[in-house]
């Protein structure tokens, strides 16, 4: 049965709402949410913090971008109100919205703004105006704006001692690192006070404790693992899903040395029976890719075709002198990772390669998962390159052809093998109202309101 | 100086601006909507001649002329006619550049061409297979077709939907200021301004804008009211905000900071407080109702007089209704939505409820009811709308009520009037 993430956003696409139309929207009550991920600091700009649609979402609580982009992916105002590029798109000034207040009740100034934008992005000359602030880069940046809509340009004011403050719909009024964080209602919000008095977000909970705190009526929002979206929904679950917004791919630890290990990674991208995986382990959930990026925001996935084909796999390995076998590195802690690694090895075999699963430190390939970094293909593409140890492609224009010949060219490289586009899934308690996520998973918490049917 | 690659100002500064003034291509859809003013559905026809010889232009390149197999795979879940169209086009085009289309074993070339989108463009690519296993990828853009259409006027039993206005920004209010056989005044409340239309040489011109301002953000699921005055042309009510048009042309708007009651009805004179960050009025009235000058914190409001007294009905914010007839506060549950109001018609007894309804999707509708009692009699078939409903207020004449909804498909608010007919 096909099952990808097209059927199981029904409930969500229509501009993500999950909404009776029956009543106004209530304010008040508290909104609980359960998350995998335990983060040590929430602030937007730090690097060292695993990234995943659940941290952008909590982080956009908190912190503001100076733009957003919609779910037609087009940018709109945020803490700027307009923009402007000079000629060559080096140089940009973003004029701020006035009145915009931090959650310690100061003012949003150019030159916090302009402090905020430095940490992210030490290479990029950040001024402040009298009402705006100017970015200038080395290179034309026509794609700027977008960047600026990342979560991890959020805009955030840096205090002594790690404190880190925003001015999004929410202030943190409780914070343990890793464990638990506390949001409450900033009632100055410039986009207007959100309808939930606050917000608690349990954090380092399996997939299998959230969705038994949801059954509990403990928590309004979980975490679905992409297999067990299904059984999941089959439960009777409202469950609401991203387009796809991961890539799971095999990822080499270095260039290929040689034609003949060029060749042997041919073999083993043309062994591996995507459709079987989704079907059995991912229980029809995701997309087979032969792409980096998901259709949904280049247009051209199916191009590269993600199909097994044995024939050639063995024709090719049959040019093939010497292939050593190689050990596939997995995340030990993802139960997803070590099925899929082990289906792979038996693809291979069948091939002709041999593919040892291991959870050693310093595999020849290892089985990752690339969250999709932006909807904007432009951003996305160079991060997927460096995430895989590729040189950032040459984008200098809005050409699809250029965009489609830069990923094109680092598939060629061979250092990594896309392997399915997921989706990021979460189970709604059936109190949650006006619930909407945007395609790349981007919660609008600020517009959902608790209903009086909480278990 | 503008960057050659795409337009230097993406959205251009105004130092007062809240929220992005829309594009005109949203106002234009509008106007264009209204144009179509007594119920006939739009019809939007797409152009695809550009992006049709541009592709063509780049699969000519790579073949050279001569004779190709075309296939187009539709991926976008365009409907047949366009894929045929397209279809078409690109046969042609590819005709005029030496490019004969011809069966797939009389070919030197197969071309398949894929007519795909992304989040923000249709994308058609073209897989161009020739001798001895040459393989190409060619493709171009296209801007998406928005498939905004309208919902045309259900089979009117005893509601008459009639469209009245539809445009990006959220409509609050629409007051209709002047009309012979059909409205030629319109002034449309959205949070940042009142905008006046008038219908001249057979369309839809905005006659003037006038800036709402205000100090304090707005709330969120915002609600406003334009009440048309005798003596100027309108007051608008907004949460914390009431502006006040001037007598004289061109109209100006002179708002100001102030918690004065909105006007819960044009027929009698009650008004009722609204919270000034909520969306929500916050349960206490002026001048009273009898002995009573309070209820619960309620959405919406609607009389029904009686032969002695006025029964108010109130829809509380949880979710009951309170029947309040100037001595007791009635408390009930009628299964209704948040927004109710009535109207005064030359039908059943005279007044009737207009009211949403709970769904369990995100479509919504009104219904009426007459009320001989204390129990509401359904009165009308339900009228449909693509969206929850964000607005019903009656309007100024009494008998005839505006209601907004947000359309779920194409996120536009939409404004209609509701007219109630007898004997259908």
């Amino acid at each position: 049965m096909l099952f990808g993430w097209r059927s199981l956003v029904v409930s969500s696409l229509l501009f993500g709402m999950v909404a009776t139309a029956e009543t106004r929207p209530q304010y008040g009550g508290t909104l609980h949410v359960a998350t995998r991920i335990a983060p040590a600091s929430f602030d937007p700009a730090d690097n060292s913090q695993p990234d995943s649609v659940a941290r952008r979402n909590l982080s956009r609580l908190m912190f503001d971008t100076l733009v957003v982009m919609d779910h037609r992916g087009h940018l709109q105002p945020a803490l700027a109100t307009s923009w402007q590029a000079a000629p060559g798109s080096q140089r940009w000034q973003f004029w701020l919205r006035r009145g915009v207040k931090f959650h310690d009740g100061l003012p949003l100034t150019p030159e916090a703004v302009a402090a905020s934008l430095r940490v992210p992005n030490p290479g990029w000359n950040v001024s402040a105006g009298v009402d705006s602030v100017v970015i200038e880069r080395e290179a034309a940046a026509p794609d700027l704006p977008a960047e600026l809509a990342r979560a991890r340009n959020g805009i955030a004011k840096r205090g002594a001692g790690g404190s880190v403050i925003g001015t999004g719909p929410f202030h943190a009024s409780d914070w343990q690192p890793g464990k638990k964080l506390s949001l409450s209602a900033y009632e100055e919000y410039w986009g207007g006070r959100a309808f939930l008095d606050a917000i608690e977000v349990e954090m380092g909970r399996s997939n299998r404790d959230q969705l038994i705190a949801l059954e509990l009526g403990k928590t309004d929002i979980a975490e679905v693992a992409t297999e067990q979206a299904q059984r999941t929904i089959g439960n009777g679950r409202r469950v609401v899903t991203s387009a796809p917004v991961e890539l799971m791919a095999l990822v080499f630890s270095r260039d290929k040395q040689s034609s003949e290990e060029g060749k042997q990674r041919d073999v083993l991208a043309l062994s591996i029976d995507r459709a079987s995986i989704r079907s059995v382990v991912l229980q029809g959930v995701g997309e087979p890719s032969g792409a980096l990026l998901p259709n949904w925001v280049t247009g051209y996935a199916f191009v590269f075709s993600s199909d097994q084909n044995l024939g050639r796999a063995r024709q090719e390995r049959s040019e093939i002198q010497h292939a050593p076998a190689w050990t596939l590195g997995y995340d030990a802690g993802d139960p997803l990772a070590r099925v899929i690694a082990e289906r792979i090895a038996l693809n291979a075999r069948d091939a002709g390669i041999t593919v040892q699963t291991t959870m050693s430190a310093n595999p020849d390939l290892r089985l990752t998962r690339l969250v999709l970094s932006s909807p904007n293909p432009r951003i996305a593409l160079p991060a997927v390159a460096a995430a895989a140890g590729v040189g950032a492609p040459n984008l200098n224009s809005n050409s699809i052809d250029e965009l489609y010949q830069a990923e094109n060219a680092i598939l060629q490289t061979q250092r990594l093998v896309p392997l399915f586009q997921l989706p990021a899934g979460f189970a709604l308690s059936s109190a949650l109202q006006d619930w909407s996520e945007d395609r790349d998973g981007t919660w609008h918490m600020d517009d959902v309101w608790l209903g009086s049917t909480r278990p | 100086m503008i960057s050659p690659r795409q337009p230097a100002v993406y959205n251009s500064p105004i130092a007062e601006m809240l929220i992005p003034s829309p594009g005109f291509s949203s106002r234009a859809s509008s106007l264009l909507l209204v144009l179509c003013f007594w119920l006939t559905p739009l019809s939007y026809g797409a152009d695809w001649s550009t992006p049709e010889q541009e592709l063509a232009r780049k699969i000519a390149a790579v073949t050279g002329p001569g004779t190709v197999a075309l296939e187009v795979v539709d991926r976008a879940s365009l409907n047949k006619k366009d894929v045929d169209d397209i279809s078409r086009g690109l046969r042609v085009h590819l005709e005029t550049l030496g490019l004969r289309a011809v069966k797939p074993e009389q070919a030197a070339a197969t071309v398949q061409v894929s007519l795909s989108e992304n989040l923000q463009s249709s994308v058609w690519v073209a897989e161009i297979h020739q001798g001895a296993g040459e393989f190409s990828v060619v493709m171009v853009t296209a801007p998406r077709l928005d498939e905004a259409t309208f919902a045309g006027e259900p089979a009117p039993l005893n509601i008459r939907k009639i469209p009245l206005w539809s445009q990006e920004e959220r409509i609050l209010d629409v007051a209709v200021l002047e009309e012979g056989s059909s409205p030629s005044h319109l002034a449309v409340l959205d949070p940042d301004k009142v905008a006046l239309y008038r219908f001249t040489d057979g369309r839809w011109q905005r006659e003037q804008v006038m800036e709402v301002i205000h100090s304090r953000p707005w709330p969120r699921d915002m609600r406003g009211r334009l009440v048309p005055r005798q003596d100027h042309l309108l007051d608008a009510y907004l949460p914390g905000v009431i502006c006040q048009s001037s007598n004289s042309t061109p109209i100006s708007l002179a708002c100001r900071a102030s918690d004065d009651p909105w006007p819960l009805s044009s027929s009698f004179t009650l008004g009722g407080f609204f919270a000034p960050t909520r969306n929500y009025f916050t349960g206490v009235f002026s001048p009273g109702i009898g002995k009573l000058s309070s209820t619960g914190k309620f959405f919406s409001a609607a009389p029904i007089p009686r032969q002695n007294y006025t029964l108010w009905m109130f829809a509380t914010v949880d979710g009951q209704i309170h029947l309040l007839d100037g001595i007791t506060d009635q408390t009930t549950r009628w299964n209704w939505g948040s927004d109710l109001t009535s109207v005064k018609t030359l039908c059943g007894s005279g007044w009737q409820i207009l009211a949403t309804r709970p769904s369990d999707n995100v479509t919504d509708s009104v219904r009426a009811y007459e009320l001989p009692d204390r129990e509401p009699v359904l009165a009308s078939q339900a009228v449909d709308f693509a969206g929850g409903v964000t607005a019903l207020w009656t309007e100024a004449k009494g008998s005839t009520a505006i209601v907004v909804s947000r359309n779920a498909e194409t996120g536009n608010y939409d404004a209609f009037r509701l007219a109630i007919t007898c004997g259908q």
